[in-house]
């Protein structure tokens, strides 16, 4: 038996890959989340009115959905309902999540795979022509700025927000605040389309040369967005066959009775299932289980990829796409929101702590994220933190033995698998922070 | 023409953490043009640290056994390593886990087939490398990152969070109870102390230009101590905040030494003990952007 190790590099955290060999067959393929911090241990105790601000730490990259999950399991489990200008602003705040977190996975971590270069910043040993690849990694950082721009108006701080406290938020956006974000994002979007444009016909070229769209096989899906346009405050968790008919729809404190875990002894993230069948969470299960996206440009990127590809679409070089339109998305719909007043009154309504149980929902750029809380005495006497990425694991592996598969052969192992295994991780934008806090 | 010199090269170690810093300097666009990015796996799929490498940024703890390796390492191969983030400096967030039952957790998760062996605890880089400059924040801005990557000593910043807030300090405004630690109206421009916030901008360092409190969140102090206090006990930093309690407000000194000490705050408050206690060396100012 030869065991083929793959370190992992431009995706959030420590993993690598392990598969392990015996005469030209796959027999394992195994992702193995190899951090721990134990967020889920170091928060017994803590107030649970810290809780907004210590869990962001979970991780810089998804430290919005987090900030927002939190604030929303106290709020479940005290009972408080904020005002409509809280979800605005934390509709807000998961936008910008979006446009940083979308634009991050698309062209710094996954687009360098299409161009044959190690990063968007190294123009050497690129394919393209230098000037191009400089041009590229300018413009990719500007338009993932705006998501940081935007998290910092609608949350404080940019990485690790604020705002967002039990029953509302601090305070609201300032007209002229609002006005200046809005020119940006709209002197922005064009960069972003043009750049989703140049993505997508680097994609369809690197699916002509490498033949094929990784993993296609059907599965289930996993989300909380919205049936008819996305959301992303949500309150509804659905999982969608691999047909395409509706298996679920569940409450976020019901998710014990739908989703089997499973703890691996090789890796210090589990995996979930449903019905034995493996899940998929993050933008293919968002594009999957969402009629239309509600916005111009979206529509018209989201109408291409279901001509082209049907619904549901499997291929999982598909998740990268489906990140664009998300991206446009998040652009045109906080576009429309700071086009609103976002200054009235009631930023947050009163409440009392008391001992309770509460679940918070958020769907996440990787899919739905639950925080579960126990608070006893204003203290936190368990968490829980169920984590999107861990729905993709046994997907992840699944198109990792394909993979495999693919490039070993009795006769030897195709270099390509090396790149092979970068690219089926990366299509699914795993984060090894959170799957393992 | 000349030959162009070649850019500087610069590496970025990930250690154990949120990967918080590596968003926020990626949030810096300036870099681009004046440094060669030549490690830091987030983004750049590379194995290892080149040897002409000359500064290297290291975030995040050491929490497992790979992190000590991976850390002496590239440390032996650059010429300037910098700590970056709470994480990296004083064992950051992770280093609420310094209690006995954590403790417990994780050595029962030690012996795991395959993975890296984690330590009892969450340490600093400084326990097992020198370190040339301290960059502290969580994270530290992209603002912060430029400075230290171009030129630490010239940064201006406030000496302490208040400088940069902005938020006016009442002398008839003095509440009598804290109120919790985010509930209630925030009053714009009014200091969160006078609103009865517990908020340490007092006596935090400057240079995040105050974007927790202007909003009107409290600070955390996650930029650590001011220089008056940074060479000296955490008990003198936290005297400071209770003393600035007791002039502006008439909240009982028992209340906020309660607050300050309990786990109130514990997130930041809690890791900078380590500057002058549990036996490591305060970090001298001169180090410390």
């Amino acid at each position: 038996m030869t065991t083929l190790r793959f370190p992992l590099s431009r995706i959030e955290g420590h993993a690598r890959v392990e598969m392990e060999v015996q005469d030209g067959e796959v027999v394992s393929a195994q992702f193995q989340a190899i951090e721990m911090r134990g967020f889920r241990y170091f928060v017994q105790g803590t107030p649970a009115e810290q809780m907004p601000v210590i869990v962001p730490r979970i991780c810089g990259v998804c430290s919005t959905a987090h900030h927002v999950a939190s604030v929303k399991a106290l709020e479940n489990a005290l009972e408080v309902e904020p005002p409509k200008l809280a979800n605005e602003i934390r509709e807000l705040l998961l936008l910008g999540q979006l446009i940083q977190n979308q634009a991050t996975s698309l062209f710094i971590f996954t687009m360098p795979d299409r161009v044959g270069a190690s990063s968007i910043f190294h123009m050497e040993d690129s394919e393209a022509n230098p000037e191009q690849q400089l041009s590229l990694a300018q413009r990719a950082l500007k338009v993932r700025q705006i998501g940081t721009k935007l998290i910092t108006l609608a949350g404080g701080q940019f990485i690790h927000p604020v705002k967002a406290i039990i029953g509302g938020v601090t305070s609201g956006i300032k007209a002229e605040d609002a006005k200046q974000m809005l020119k940006e994002l709209q002197d922005t979007i064009t960069t972003a389309c043009e750049l989703f444009d140049e993505y997508w016909d680097m994609s369809l070229a690197m699916k002509e040369r490498i033949g094929t769209w990784g993993d296609d096989e059907p599965a289930c899906y996993i989300a909380s967005t919205g049936v008819n346009r996305p959301e992303f405050n949500s309150s509804v968790i659905r999982v969608l066959g691999p047909n395409g008919n509706e298996k679920a729809t569940f409450p976020p404190e019901s998710f014990r009775d739908f989703l089997d875990y499973q703890t691996t002894d090789y890796s210090f993230a589990g995996k979930s299932s449903f019905e034995g069948m493996v899940l998929r969470a993050n933008s293919l299960a968002r594009m999957n289980l969402t009629r239309s996206m509600g916005t111009p440009c979206a529509d018209y990127y989201l109408e291409r990829l279901t001509t082209e590809f049907g619904k549901p679409a499997h291929p999982i070089l598909l998740f990268d796409l489906c990140r664009g339109i998300e991206l446009v998305y998040a652009f045109e719909r906080a576009i429309e929101m700071l086009s609103e007043d976002l200054d009235y009154e009631d930023t947050s309504v009163p409440y009392s702590l008391r001992d309770g149980e509460g679940y918070g929902l958020v769907e996440a750029p990787r899919g739905p994220l639950i925080h579960h809380y126990t608070i006893e005495n204003g203290l936190i006497a368990d968490a829980e933190f169920i984590i999107p990425t861990v729905h993709n694991m046994g997907a992840i592996e699944r198109a990792l033995k394909v993979a495999g598969e693919r490039y070993i052969t009795p006769q030897g192992i195709n270099l390509e698998l090396e790149k092979a295994v970068g690219r089926v991780v990366r299509a699914f934008d795993p984060c090894i922070a959170c799957a393992t806090q | 023409m000349s030959e162009a010199k070649p850019l500087p090269k610069f590496a970025v170690l990930q250690l154990s953490g949120c990967a918080g810093c590596e968003v926020s300097l990626i949030n810096a666009t300036e870099w681009v043009d004046n440094y060669q990015l030549v490690y830091m796996p987030l983004v750049v799929s590379t194995t290892a640290v080149p040897d002409d490498t000359e500064i290297l940024l290291v975030s995040g703890g050491v929490r497992n056994d790979e992190d000590i390796y991976n850390l002496r390492k590239a440390a032996a191969k650059v010429d300037r390593v910098i700590a970056v983030g709470t994480c990296a400096i004083s064992g950051g967030v992770s280093n609420l886990g310094d209690r006995d039952d954590v403790r417990n957790i994780f050595l029962a998760q030690s012996t795991r087939h395959h993975l890296p062996h984690l330590l009892p605890k969450s340490h600093p880089i400084d326990a097992f490398v020198d370190v040339d400059l301290y960059l502290p924040g969580c994270p530290p801005t992209p603002e912060l990152f430029m400075a230290a990557l171009t030129d630490p000593e010239g940064y201006e910043a406030g000496s302490i969070v208040c400088v940069e807030c902005g938020r006016k300090k009442l002398k008839d405004m003095r509440p009598t109870h804290l109120v919790g630690f985010q509930q209630g109206e925030v009053l714009p421009d009014i200091c969160l102390i006078n609103q009865g916030y517990l908020c340490v901008g007092s006596s935090t360092r400057g240079g995040c230009r105050a974007i927790c409190t202007k909003p009107g969140h409290p600070c955390v102090g996650c930029r650590g101590p001011s220089n008056a206090y940074i060479e000296k006990e955490s008990s003198v930093w936290f005297d400071r905040v209770q003393q600035v309690f007791e002039r502006m407000t008439d909240i009982p000194p028992e209340e906020i030494k309660e607050a300050l000490h309990s786990p109130q705050l514990s997130l930041f408050l809690f890791q900078f003990t380590d500057y002058s206690e549990g036996g490591r060396p305060p970090r001298p100012k001169e180090k410390v952007l």
